[in-house]
């Protein structure tokens, strides 16, 4: 089984979408459970007790977890100086917060089993200093500080801790963003267009699969920075 | 589950997941310089006491924050962990 996080929309859903299109059986956690893709639990990636009830049901019911995708985020384009403190909580509560809660109560079931793969969302924001994310990018520096430490504890039982950079892709979270913003931001990739969910998904099953057995502790920007 | 029996139980999974290289003794250390085990090792050991937890019907939290506020560590010693594994064992009964 693959557990994914933020399975209800955005990049989450799209990933679980592919993962289950692929012929894998998946989990989609979720604050909102209705109509996702996968068997589905409501959770809130920030409410540690209530993971640790999931991760403890996961093991009685010896359910062997392969990989972890954590792609549970929010996302919020203010200037530092004019974000609510309440927003700053939110943003490192549910984006950085919650990815180590997830990691540190899922990755014991793939301890158990020796193997594993954890796939961690973060964003391009980081690597390019977007003027206008400044928090948003501090909760997804924290990711990937995370990743690359938390790899090397992960190493020692086979399992590889890498983070997904993705910059804008055509999903219905960008609806409220103005192709201007977008534009400047695809303009600093590498490569300078708007990938589709796609894009990610073979990224991300690449990252959860065999092929990859030689890479962890790194961090993919879709698009290049 | 007393004191002894809990002794007891840690020092039997030490010897299992080291494949009996190492005879655990409850002074023996878990953490710090004169640890006797790898970082490793203590995450198996945790794994193992949390799966004799379930066969004795009690969830073992190994990062309960209670537990770490009574003592600097549970893991200072094999005599510490068996005293948190056997109060979260009474605690369940």
């Amino acid at each position: 089984m693959i557990i994914v996080t933020g399975a209800s929309r955005g990049l989450g859903r799209a990933v679980a979408e592919s993962l289950v299109e692929a012929g894998r059986e998946v989990l989609g956690i979720s604050r909102k459970t209705e109509g996702l893709p996968c068997e589905a639990l409501a959770c809130d990636v920030s409410d540690y007790g209530a993971l640790k009830t999931i991760a403890q049901n996961l093991r009685k019911e010896k359910i062997e977890v392969e990989g972890l995708v954590n792609a549970a985020g929010i996302a919020s384009m203010n200037l530092a100086v004019t974000t609510p403190p309440s927003m700053t909580q939110k943003l490192i509560q549910t984006n950085l917060v919650g990815t180590i809660q997830c990691c540190q109560l899922f990755a014991p079931l793939m301890i158990r089993r020796k193997s594993g793969s954890i796939v961690n969302f973060s964003t391009i924001a980081v690597a390019l200093g977007l003027k206008g994310e400044s928090i948003y990018a501090a909760s997804k520096a924290g990711v990937e500080g995370f990743s690359r430490a938390f790899a090397r504890e992960m190493a020692d039982f086979d399992i590889r801790v890498n983070c997904l950079a993705p910059g804008p892709i055509k999903t219905d979270l960008l609806k409220g963003v103005s192709d201007e913003q977008i534009n400047a931001i695809v303009s600093n990739q590498i490569v300078p267009k708007v990938f589709q969910p796609e894009d990610v998904c073979s990224l991300c099953s690449f990252l959860l699969g065999p092929q990859s057995v030689s890479l962890s502790g790194q961090v993919l920007h879709v698009g290049g920075v | 589950m007393n004191l002894e029996e809990s002794k007891s139980l840690v020092r039997a999974c030490i010897t299992e997941i080291t494949d009996g290289e190492i005879e655990p003794t409850d002074e023996m250390n878990l953490i710090g310089k004169e640890a006797s085990l790898d970082s490793m090792k203590l995450v198996e050991l945790c794994l193992a006491l949390e799966d004799q937890a379930g066969e004795l019907g009690f969830e073992f939290d190994w990062t309960s924050e209670a537990a770490m506020s009574r003592s600097r560590s549970l893991f200072r010693t094999v005599a510490s962990l068996a005293e948190e594994f056997e109060n979260q064992s009474k605690k369940a009964e």
